[in-house]
């Protein structure tokens, strides 16, 4: 019991998201992605970029001994190409997730612990950034702004078009966590502990940082988990559509590639299917789990 | 009334807000006539001078946002750079392809996601309800494009039963009549959003109608010997919709940002695919105008929703 006790809230919660059905299936789909991004090296038969296929078994063949999940269109083996993509997926859905929760938590922290009109003035821009509809916003910015880097500096900056991809993400995304944080800071603002807390002088800065966010921590994390699946799938969107990043190997990217001959070579556009549709399912098991291990009254 | 009158006035707020960023947004690149005329040797200085004053180009850009303003409060947006037609009437025509899979799917969703939610939520956590839930949460992670990719190669492509593009049939229309035709290509793409749909509305309305069951009013009716049904579809149904309701406006939402995705899997002939090809071509009135209609019927749905809200739940009426 002693030892339960010295646990921090987050250990607690991680303790009981392995008893729940959904957050176990979560863990184990996210570590099959994070096994795939840290392993792609070693796992993946061929180079993502090797398209010698094309001299031996040919483009667009049925999955083999070879080539497990087949070649695609273009020659590369489809395995190794999904492999390579996890890490990218990785990366865009964290990097998003950086970025939307730096914005949300300050802007929803301060509307929550500020109140008056400064709390209505931030959840009313909160609101603009809910309705609008950002998937189109997001597919124009990045074509526009991939027109304007043209002949400047920026073009030099390795893999750009992912990088703005995954800041528009962040930038657009952040909504949702500021609405919880806010709710949490609301909640927390006059809770017994923090008015304790000021009694004693303590700074309202050291208030929010000490005492406020930590305890909004576990609703925090369970809307970042969801937003990292979220943010998998837009930009798998984007690349379908055309608008991602030509030199990252990304799934969406291979749907772009070879949806059009569907008809010839199913597997080339299901294996990326598949893949994003474990990563967004993981995460989405993992934040249904981890909201069942931090909420006890949850709990059955 | 005053709560509506609120809400009406911020969605205007937010109507202009939205056409305030797209339409500096779009500007930041410069002058487009520049930029698609630099690929057109053949351009005198004249005819560029010409297309500059026509698109207004050599005024500053908010003078040329206010303008845009008015001549929008006019229904005026203008005509496609690339199509040479009116915005309006374009967005009219491919508007109508693209309602015509999402109003039906949204209601083919609900009406099966209420008997579904029901079984679920009555007894809960039965066998029944387990396998609805993971069917629901199956569904509602898998990606959209997925499942479209399944429903062709099985539908279209293994069985052939339906067609895996398009809106109308190319050649003479199937049976011979047009109205048929559209609605058996209609098939598939109404099929894929409705999976989506119904799989979160059940998740949402299960949950809802679990809290509502528990309540006294529930247990009352049930004492005062109301058959089941009338306790269920009649008093619980009707409480356990509002969260619901309020996901309605955002599924739509998300169906109109996401026609981009649906349409390019179909090759159906919508917004999503107009806008698409707005951008690639850099057709300025028509990335404007899209963009600032489908906020307007966003914000609309939205404004809907309120209105239903109070209809549903009289103690917002009051508060």
């Amino acid at each position: 019991m002693r030892r339960f006790h010295r646990q921090g809230m987050l250990r607690q919660g991680l303790r009981r998201l392995v008893r729940t059905p959904a957050g176990i299936c979560g863990l184990v789909l996210v570590g099959i992605v994070v096994l795939a991004a840290l392993g792609c090296h070693w796992l993946a038969p061929f180079d993502p970029a090797d398209q010698s296929a094309t001299m031996g078994i040919g483009a667009n063949h049925a999955p083999a001994w070879s080539n497990p999940l087949g070649t695609d269109r273009l020659g590369y083996d489809v395995l190794s190409r999904v492999l390579y993509g996890a890490p990218t997926a990785l990366a865009v859905g964290l990097g998003a997730m950086v970025v939307a929760s730096l914005i949300g938590v300050a802007v929803g922290g301060i509307a929550g612990y500020a109140g008056g009109w400064t709390d209505e003035l931030l959840m009313r821009l909160t609101e603009f950034f809910l309705v609008i509809p950002v998937f189109l916003v997001i597919l124009a910015v990045v074509r526009l702004f991939s027109i304007v880097v043209v002949g400047t500096w920026l073009e030099t900056v390795p893999h750009l078009s992912l990088m703005t991809i995954i800041v528009l993400l962040g930038v657009f995304g952040w909504p949702p966590i500021a609405r919880l944080t806010r709710a949490e800071f609301l909640r927390l603002r006059h809770a017994e502990f923090v008015d304790a807390a000021r009694c004693i002088g303590t700074r309202p800065s050291e208030i929010v940082v000490r005492h406020i966010l930590p305890n909004a921590m576990p609703g925090i994390v369970v809307v970042i988990a969801l937003g990292i699946g979220s943010a998998v799938l837009s930009e798998a969107m984007l690349s379908f559509l055309g608008f991602g990043d030509p030199n990252a190997v990304s799934w969406g990217q291979l749907l772009f590639f070879n949806y059009e001959q569907l008809k010839i070579a199913p597997w080339s556009s299901l294996a990326p299917g598949i893949a994003i549709f474990i990563t967004v399912l993981g995460f989405n098991l993992l934040a249904d789990g981890l909201s069942d291990a931090f909420n006890p009254r949850r709990r059955q | 009334m005053r709560f509506i009158g609120r809400r009406a006035a911020f969605a205007l707020v937010l109507v202009v807000g939205v056409s305030a960023i797209v339409f500096f947004l779009v500007n930041a690149i410069g002058n487009p006539i520049a930029m698609l005329i630099s690929g057109q040797p053949n351009a005198t200085e004249d005819q560029i001078a010409a297309l500059t004053a026509y698109y207004h180009l050599d005024q500053p850009a908010w003078q040329r946002y206010l303008a845009w303003l008015v001549r929008l409060a006019h229904f005026d947006l203008g005509s496609s750079i690339t199509y040479n037609q009116p915005v309006w009437q374009m967005l009219y025509v491919w508007g109508w392809e693209t309602l015509k899979i999402q109003i039906p799917a949204i209601i083919i969703s609900i009406l099966i996601s209420i008997p579904l939610a029901m079984t679920a939520a009555r007894r809960q956590n039965s066998r029944s309800d387990m396998s609805i839930m993971a069917g629901s949460l199956l569904g509602h992670a898998m990606p959209t494009f997925l499942m479209g990719i399944v429903l062709i190669l099985v539908f279209a492509y293994w069985l052939g039963w339906v067609p895996s593009y398009g809106a109308y049939s190319l050649r003479a229309p199937a049976w011979h009549s047009v109205f048929l035709d559209g609605l058996w290509h209609m098939v598939l793409p109404v099929g894929m959003l409705t999976v989506f749909n119904t799989a979160t509305f059940t998740l949402l309305l299960r949950a809802s109608l679990i809290d509502v069951l528990r309540q006294d009013f529930v247990v009352a009716a049930r004492a005062s010997g109301l058959p089941e049904r009338r306790i269920l579809y009649g008093h619980a149904l009707r409480n356990a919709f509002i969260p619901v309701l309020t996901y309605l406006g955002i599924a739509f939402g998300l169906m109109l940002a996401t026609a981009p995705v649906t349409e390019t899997v179909f090759t159906w002939p919508g917004l999503g695919f107009l806008y698409i090809n707005a951008i690639q071509q850099l057709d300025y009135p028509v990335i404007m105008g899209e963009t600032v209609v489908i906020a307007v019927m966003l914000v609309g749905a939205t404004l809907l929703t309120d209105i239903a809200y109070v209809a549903i739940d009289p103690r917002i009426r009051i508060g």
